[in-house]
């Protein structure tokens, strides 16, 4: 388990991390989403140990994260980077041995990831002379040749094609369910944060806003949002309908108060009724609705992020 | 893992690529072929030369004379050309014409004025050598006795101090530390860089400290840069001595053996500052202005050592031997002439070990805050604070 406790940091006048904490489970794949700028980067750079806290505490299970436990993390930074002359498989295998695999089985984890990663026939050429999407692959494997515990991966889906990201997602999926490997990574694409995550982690201007399970995260405003379409009704049917707004097309947002039913009511008096439901929230609604309003304040542009 | 492990790993791939490149293994060649041409051109220069005689004989007795002198001429560095005269007069002609230098004739030796005193006295000594052969075989001495009484072991000849060539050790080995101490540093301040412009520095310092990195960059250079310089000096003393016309000077060995220690005392001070000069910057194009102000201290080194060449025991001399900056390169130089004291050299060494032990704590703190530093150059001061 992997914790995050009150993680503040400041650069100068901004704060970029203000007591986030938020929490990562065994074998959990955990999805950490927010506009650019919400400080994603920085807690992980924190938990990863390039960078310091001001203040708070990155826990693994159960006790402080040390330099030791903390070779066995695999990493992916935002900024992609390997040495670029030098060939692929001799690369990942150096990155293993750094994170104190031996040498034979630095090489091993080396040629098999090479292989699980569809660029074995590039293994000897300098990473400079693959395509960006093969080297994307490269670092991949550099983050994952010595056999980590924690995958700790800073916008992994950035730049891949849809190939690449079926192969990233299987990868992703395995670390957590077959070894596992917590693996908490940061992303814009919140239909694959959706797809993939058990858990997700939602932070906004250095702050947590909301995190949990998805779908508890969605049922806390399931019965909020109810779909109605309905045939032959004149635009505005529902406008007598106390305490419903409508929201987009179809979807009507409801108060608390307000009982369903008396939607469908209004419905049927409008016109057939062809279909009538509550409306499931997306990740990308979720994410509009906590991040929205502040990165409209902030001015940070949160919705151009999501779309 | 432990430390060293970790250093060891990083030292061994700094090694690895540095020595794949073809400028490493290029600049290697091209440096140990200058330094043999240097070596040619001082045998050339400072080689002793052999003065040549053209020198007649008439009759048998002479001419057994010459050939006795011929095969002393090498000592005197003389080379005898022979020719048989007819007779003394047409000798004397020869000479009077300057056709040539002297001539053997029954019991005179004719020269022109003032005849070269080496070869009176080669002349002279082979004379000896054959008259008294022959008194000694009119005696009855057999020919193994006439041997022993003329060939006795000569005198084992012993040269003490300089035996020519001690200045162009010293500009030698003065060239190489320079050269060597501006290479090295450039090639960690480069890879420095190369680690933080292409990013993969972050992916480092997630796995290892980064006092690790630095160490097994500094250390990996480091060796590559004493191997470098090896291969020089074999090429180096390998081709005096297949020449043979430079003398090795007696101080060749303790020289080189100081060039090794200064390299590795002033690549240790040098190095660790390039290392910062680019850990500061995060473009290769911005290590040009940071390395600038250590190149320019190195050079000011070189040229104390050049200018002091042909003064090695003035006082600005013994005053930069105690200037770490500019020991490396003036004490072998002044080791080579045999122009320093051995407290001289000890007091130096420990001055610049002190001083780039105080360079590598600078150099652990200022990379350790600045090495994932992005944007513009850090300023010096920037940089000194970082080090707090």
């Amino acid at each position: 388990m992997l914790e995050l406790e009150r993680l503040s940091k400041r650069y100068g006048a901004t704060l970029a991390l203000d007591e986030l904490s938020f929490t990562v489970g065994e074998g959990q794949v955990f999805g950490f989403v927010g506009p650019n700028g919400a400080g994603k980067t920085t807690a992980m750079r924190i938990v990863i140990g390039v960078l310091a806290a001001d203040a708070g505490e990155v826990r693994w299970r159960g006790g402080p994260l040390d330099a030791d436990s903390r070779r066995r993390i695999g990493y992916m930074p935002e900024e992609r980077g390997l040495y670029p002359k030098m060939p692929v498989g001799e690369q990942l295998a150096y990155h293993a041995e750094l994170h104190g695999l031996e040498r034979g089985e630095a090489a091993r984890n080396a040629a098999s990831w090479i292989e699980r990663l569809g660029i074995a026939d590039r293994a000897g050429d300098p990473v400079e002379r693959l395509s960006l999407g093969n080297q994307q692959r490269a670092q991949l494997g550099a983050a994952l040749a010595h056999d980590p515990e924690l995958l700790i991966l800073d916008e992994p889906f950035s730049g891949l094609d849809p190939v690449g990201v079926d192969v990233l997602s299987r990868v992703l999926l395995d670390q957590a369910r077959e070894r596992g490997a917590p693996v908490v990574f940061s992303s814009h694409q919140l239909d694959l944060v959706e797809r993939l995550c058990d858990a997700v982690a939602i932070v906004n201007d250095g702050r947590l806003v909301a995190s949990g399970r998805v779908e508890e995260l969605r049922e806390r405003r399931a019965g909020r949002r109810w779909h109605a379409e309905v045939s032959g009704a004149a635009d505005g049917w529902a406008a007598g309908v106390d305490g419903a707004r409508a929201v987009a097309g179809h979807v009507f947002e409801l108060d608390p108060a307000t009982d369903p039913q008396r939607l469908l009511d209004a419905a049927r008096a409008a016109g057939s009724v062809i279909r009538f439901g509550p409306e499931t929230p997306s990740l990308a609604d979720l994410f509009r609705d906590v991040v929205g309003a502040d990165g409209a304040a902030g001015g940070d542009g949160a919705r151009g992020v999501v779309a | 893992m432990t430390d060293w492990h970790t250093v060891r790993l990083v030292a061994l791939r700094e090694m690895r690529e540095r020595f794949r490149t073809r400028e490493f293994r290029a600049s290697t060649v091209i440096q140990a072929l200058i330094v043999v041409a240097i070596v040619v051109v001082i045998g050339i220069i400072s080689g002793d030369e052999t003065d040549s005689y053209e020198v007649a004989t008439v009759g048998a007795e002479a001419e057994a004379i010459a050939a006795a002198a011929t095969e002393q001429q090498a000592a005197l560095d003389i080379e005898l050309d022979l020719v048989r005269s007819d007779s003394e007069a047409a000798a004397r002609a020869s000479i009077a014409d300057d056709d040539l230098e002297a001539a053997i004739a029954a019991d005179r030796l004719i020269t022109g004025t003032n005849p070269p005193d080496t070869l009176v006295a080669l002349l002279q000594a082979a004379t000896r050598n054959v008259r008294g052969a022959e008194r000694l075989r009119e005696a009855g001495v057999p020919d193994s006795g006439i041997r022993e009484a003329l060939d006795p072991p000569p005198l084992v000849v012993s040269e003490v101090g300089d035996g020519g060539g001690g200045e162009g050790l010293a500009f030698l080995s003065s060239l190489l530390l320079f050269g060597a101490l501006m290479g090295f540093g450039f090639y960690l301040a480069t890879g420095v860089v190369q680690e933080k412009s292409s990013r993969v520095v972050e992916l480092l310092l997630a796995a290892i400290r980064p006092a690790q990195l630095l160490a097994g960059k500094v250390l990996g250079i480091g060796a590559l840069g004493l191997g470098q310089l090896l291969v020089i000096a074999v090429a180096g003393v390998g081709a005096a001595l297949a020449l043979g016309t430079v003398g090795l000077p007696d101080t060749t060995g303790s020289t080189l053996a100081l060039v090794g220690v200064f390299f590795i005392l002033g690549y240790l001070l040098y190095g660790c500052a390039f290392a910062v000069a680019g850990a500061i910057v995060s473009r290769a194009e911005d290590a040009q202005s940071t390395t600038g102000p250590l190149t320019l201290i190195l050079v000011v080194g070189y040229v104390a050592a050049a200018s002091l060449l042909g003064d090695p025991g003035s006082p600005v001399a013994v005053i930069c031997t105690f200037i770490p900056a500019t020991a490396p390169m003036v004490v072998p130089m002044r080791a080579a002439q045999d122009a320093i004291p051995a407290w001289e050299i000890a007091a130096s060494a420990a001055l610049v070990l002190i001083a780039a032990a105080a360079m590598i704590w600078l150099a652990a703190r200022i990379y350790e805050r600045a090495v994932l530093h992005m944007g513009a150059p850090l300023k010096l001061a920037q940089a000194l604070r970082l080090a707090r």
